[in-house]
């Protein structure tokens, strides 16, 4: 008997509901089972199917007599803040997923993949006058700065960004088929953690909005 | 096909607060007084839920007052009785209950006609 009050007390510090509520409840209930005892009548007999769920049975009457406080404004505004931002971190999560799935495919042959994003479309040199010699000692002055460039590019770590004075950015990424970590099953994993974090978290906060678990307690009934 | 313990308990899920008002309204009482009152008209709350929560509904609703009082003997209790919004609450639920019994009846009372010779 003293367990299954001390059980109810339990539930009723942890939904907040004030000490001389509690008390109150604790004491009508503990002289009931008192004279229901002394009259050899069983505790199933008093409390109905709550005898075998005291915590059950503590928030369902603490519901039933609204005495559980909502929760205050900024818990709830914590508890939605924290929501939105981990919706944010998660879908940063996907995606950076969906980028490695994209730009790490298996299919890359090549040991080291560099991609190039488009630069925009303006010219990177102006011809003027009409001086062929002239013009074809520039051509194979762009023809030999292109070559570096490409040199240049090829020796980058793996890993790097280099964003070009044109504007085009190249990305450097790590080995698709290395022998260390597979960056497109890496990728993959991530976009899946993201999508289902994200579509978790929505539910989550859908749910909240509509009342959350202090809404569920209210709605135990006898 | 529902057990018989499920229909009943589904039967009484939906009246037993108006039991409850029932018992206040012939005069105040505690808690365990009301489970004694009920079991003592055939009544037994065994494996329903408790009146604990469905008496702080009342109370909620208006429907029953409540005071502090000395037992006989024991600590002082929490005694309920019905209000003015209960009693009509009561009167209301009764009449409910008796339409429906009624109709329920004329339905079984029709199928009892045909099984019986």
């Amino acid at each position: 008997m003293n367990q299954f009050i001390e059980e109810c007390r339990r539930e009723w510090k942890r939904l907040r509901v004030p000490d001389p509520v509690a008390n109150e409840m604790a004491a009508d209930l503990e002289a009931d089972l008192k004279e229901a005892e002394a009259e050899g009548t069983s505790p199933h007999e008093v409390l109905g199917s709550g005898a075998s769920d005291p915590r059950s049975f503590a928030a369902s009457w603490a519901a039933e007599r609204a005495v559980i406080p909502p929760p205050t404004l900024t818990a709830r505004l914590r508890r939605r803040s924290l929501i939105h931002a981990a919706l944010a971190a998660l879908t940063l999560i996907a995606a950076i997923g969906a980028a490695l799935v994209i730009f790490a495919s298996p299919d890359a042959s090549a040991p080291t993949t560099a991609i190039r994003l488009p630069a925009p479309p303006y010219p990177t040199s102006i011809w003027t006058g009409t001086n062929m010699p002239e013009r074809a000692a520039l051509a194979r002055r762009e023809a030999e700065l292109a070559n570096e460039h490409a040199v240049f590019l090829s020796q980058l770590p793996e890993g790097a960004v280099w964003v070009q004075a044109n504007g085009g950015i190249v990305l450097r990424l790590p080995q698709a088929h290395g022998p260390g970590v597979e960056i497109h099953t890496v990728g993959s994993i991530l976009l899946i953690v993201g999508i289902v974090g994200v579509i978790l978290s929505m539910l989550f906060l859908l749910w909240s909005s509509r009342g959350g678990a202090d809404h569920s307690s209210r709605r135990q009934t006898a | 096909m529902a057990s018989a313990e499920g229909r009943r308990s589904q039967l009484l899920r939906g009246v037993l607060d108006l039991c409850l008002l029932a018992v206040v309204e012939e005069g105040p009482a505690y808690g365990y007084e009301m489970t004694k009152r009920l079991r003592a008209r055939g009544l037994s709350i065994v494996g329903e839920g408790s009146i604990y929560p469905l008496l702080g509904r009342l109370e909620r609703d208006g429907l029953v007052e409540t005071y502090r009082a000395a037992s006989n003997g024991g600590p002082p209790r929490k005694y309920y009785r019905a209000s003015r919004k209960g009693q009509r609450a009561l009167a209301a639920g009764m009449s409910e209950w008796r339409s429906a019994r009624d109709a329920v009846d004329a339905v079984l009372g029709l199928v009892d006609a045909e099984v019986q010779p």
